[in-house]
């Protein structure tokens, strides 16, 4: 087969050649304008108060996950409700041991998620491998491949500490510090 | 089940993450149509080696490591641990000791139940039912966290006793929880009961039948839903349950209804079981005197021998074989867990039902994966 | 029935198979088996001394005897007395008879077994991995030698 040119599209410096006295932009480029002003402002504050959470129960601190999102700690306070599909979901909480087989499946789970998106290391496990770190099913340093805003250490961590993970992304969003956008 | 898959067939894989599945596990549905002609579980998603890493940690160590077997069973999982471990060195428990097991073990067994039936009420439609179970379950963890100072990992039996001792009040705290507790426990019973939409959808549904249930080995309220009264706290006692006046509570439909009700009926019985206790209980040291090992020896040899303890996990039958060799480490430990058969019997009880069905059916079953997989 | 009565039992049926039985308590009797008579005696013990539950079966590594025991701990729903059956197997090529036509709960135990110790079951209906991805097939990471423990990566991170 013949090779294919590669057809430059939303070049910048094309775009203003081709059509002269007209400014085109792209949407991207509106993004990247909107990122310096206040309207990013507005828009990180109506992100950083609708965190929906996937519930994946994964282990032990799976059970602390669901407590959290139910009647007693009632994280819908904050605005922060569990979600069954990842589809819905802005932030995916590793709650429990990652093994070599379900590494795979949970990276599903992440790229099914829709942008932007967060991660919260919740329990040892996640962060470290905790009291299974030697074990030659799991699968350590999760972190190099999702991008962990909030490490929650504890085994399990109380509800009340993802409660405040959840206020310490919070804060991370609002200050333009979180790894979910690039900005 | 992949080689004949017929031209009006098809697949359906539920899992590992769905919202409807109470763990990391797989289930693969052969659907012809509404019914499911076929079925498979796929395991293994949350292996973590606990037997492995037991050999390589010292006796006192092992305990943290059982507590994470299964997460809504520790307290009974380190008893079993710990029970191996006793017989083996031949640890006498004091009464005061055996008592205080005897009460957070049913306490948790109460709040495993709680979890279990409100997951389960949410698979069958009834969300609500949730937040009601947890709603209980939150107060029944904060008594279990006055004493052990967790609410999911305990470690907080040892070998030949326990960590701590009831603190003050424990007894008036636990009398308030049961009150409302018994209230609600009444209200989820009428509300299962009369509800014509919920019978619908489990009286009939997924019925086991005795001979089946055994031959399949099933323990736990699965088979005492069948009529069998098979309950390790009457059959082989441990601790002072032969001093308790308790009953095995059965049903004889075996379906989910009668599973359901199976749970009701025993968390009942393990308030009665608490409140006994909790009068019966003598004064006395909660660490058996003068035996070799001390209070919180991180190094203990344990005479070489092998042994086989079972206890009742809220689940069934809950087995550990240990093998030791005399060092300070156990040669091997084998982790029998009651849930292993239980979700094997899901392809044989899933043939033929529609697929609405199979929600209630896996759910009522109270699966823990994580105990599956260890 | 008690204990001491059913251990006579089985090793009047099957003399030669069944050595070194013994009665440890009441609930509690050991007995160690050829392996090539292990579904027989496991048939009778089901149909006749209603052995009728089967607790756990595993295999244990004993790399200086060079032996894999294979265990079965037996329980019943109508007596309390637990039953261990151990047969012995040569490390290099542990092959044993599948119990899954007479305990069907087995099924999943023997596809631990194999792939954790290797342990080959002759007759059995699906013989898969269960709990570890395919790839790690070969690795037997419950034996004694295996390599990979403790984790590589761990040592750097401790
Ligand atoms: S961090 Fe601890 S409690 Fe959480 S999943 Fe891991 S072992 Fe379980």
């Amino acid at each position: 087969m013949a090779e294919v040119e590669p057809v430059s599209t939303n070049n910048k410096d094309d775009m203003q050649e081709e059509i002269p006295g007209v400014m085109t932009t792209s949407t991207s480029a509106i993004s990247d304008f909107l990122k310096k002003t206040k309207a990013q402002d507005i828009i990180n504050w109506g992100r950083k108060n609708s965190l929906w959470f996937t519930v994946n129960a994964m282990g032990c601190c799976g059970v602390e996950l669901l407590s959290t999102g139910m009647a007693h700690y009632d994280t819908d306070r904050f605005g922060i409700i569990p979600r069954n599909s990842p589809r819905h979901a802005d932030v995916l909480i590793i709650s429990g041991y990652v093994t070599k087989k379900y590494f795979p499946a949970l990276k599903r789970i992440w790229d099914q998620m829709p942008a932007p998106k967060w991660v919260i290391a919740y329990g040892d496990c996640a962060i470290s491998g905790g009291p299974f770190y030697e074990s030659y099913s799991t699968r350590q340093n999760v972190d190099e491949v999702f991008p962990v805003d909030i490490y929650v250490p504890g085994c399990p961590p109380r509800c009340e500490a993802l409660i405040q993970a959840f206020y310490e992304l919070q804060k991370k969003i609002v200050a333009k510090k979180d790894k979910g956008t690039d900005y | 089940m992949y080689d004949e898959v017929g031209p009006s067939e098809m697949i359906v894989h539920l899992g590992p993450q769905h919202p409807m599945l109470p763990g990391p596990f797989r289930l693969n549905a052969k659907l012809r149509g509404e019914t499911v002609v076929d079925s498979e579980v796929e395991m293994g998603w949350i292996h973590k080696g606990i037997e492995k890493i037991l050999e390589n940690k010292t006796y006192l160590q092992g305990i943290t490591i059982v507590d994470r077997i299964c997460y809504l069973a520790a307290l009974t999982n380190e008893e079993a641990y710990v029970g191996c471990v006793e017989k083996l060195a031949g640890i006498e428990v004091p009464e005061r000791a055996q008592y205080i097991r005897v009460i957070m073990e049913e306490l948790s067994r109460i709040q495993s139940h709680l979890l279990g039936m409100g997951e389960y009420a949410s698979f069958v439609g009834f969300v609500s039912m949730f937040m009601y179970t947890i709603k209980e379950r939150e107060d029944l963890m904060s008594v279990i966290d006055s004493v052990t100072g967790a609410r999911i990992t305990h470690s907080f039996l040892r070998f030949g006793g326990v960590k701590d001792d009831l603190p003050e009040g424990f007894k008036e705290d636990v009398k308030y929880v049961f009150g409302n507790l018994r209230k609600a426990i009444d209200n989820y019973e009428e509300l299962f009961s009369t509800d014509s939409i919920y019978k619908a959808r489990t009286v009939g549904i997924g019925t086991l039948t005795a001979e089946v249930a055994k031959d399949i080995g099933v323990s736990g309220p699965p088979l005492r839903a069948t009529g069998v009264a098979f309950d390790i706290r009457k059959d082989e006692p441990y601790l002072v349950y032969k001093d308790l006046d308790f009953k095995v509570c059965t049903q004889t439909a075996g379906d989910v209804f009668a599973r359901v009700q199976v749970r009701l009926d025993e968390m009942r019985e393990s308030m009665y079981i608490v409140e006994q206790c909790l009068d019966q209980i003598p004064s006395g040291p909660i660490f058996p005197e003068g035996t070799a090992y001390g209070r919180r020896s991180p190094v203990m040899r344990i005479p070489a021998g092998e042994v086989f303890h079972r206890v009742e996990d809220p689940r069934g039958e809950m087995g550990f074989y240990m093998v030791s060799d005399g060092s300070d480490k156990p040669y091997r430990v084998k982790i029998r867990g009651p849930v292993y058969p239980t979700l094997q019997a899901l392809p044989p009880l899933l043939k033929g039902v529609p697929v609405a069905d199979i929600v209630a059916i896996a759910g009522s079953m109270d699966t823990c994966t994580s105990e599956v997989d260890r | 029935m008690d204990a001491k009565a059913m251990i006579d039992s089985l090793s009047s049926q099957f003399t030669g198979v069944i050595y070194d039985a013994q009665v440890e308590s009441d609930i509690r009797i050991l007995a160690k088996v050829k392996p090539e008579s292990v579904k027989d005696i496991c048939q009778y013990l089901k149909e006749k001394l209603s052995f009728g539950h089967l607790c756990c079966e595993f295999g244990v590594d004993y790399p200086e005897r060079n032996e894999i025991e294979v265990v079965y701990v037996i329980g019943s729903y109508e007596h309390p007395v637990v039953l261990t059956l151990k047969a012995i197997l040569p490390r290099d090529d542990p092959e044993v008879e599948s119990v899954v036509p007479v305990y069907w709960n087995a099924n999943w135990y023997e596809r631990e077994t194999y792939e954790l110790f290797g342990v080959k079951y002759l007759d059995h209906p699906d013989l898969r991995p269960l709990v570890l991805p395919q790839d790690m097939l070969g690795e037997w990471p419950l034996r004694k030698d295996y390599k990979g423990f403790p984790n590589k990566t761990a040592r750097n991170l401790v």
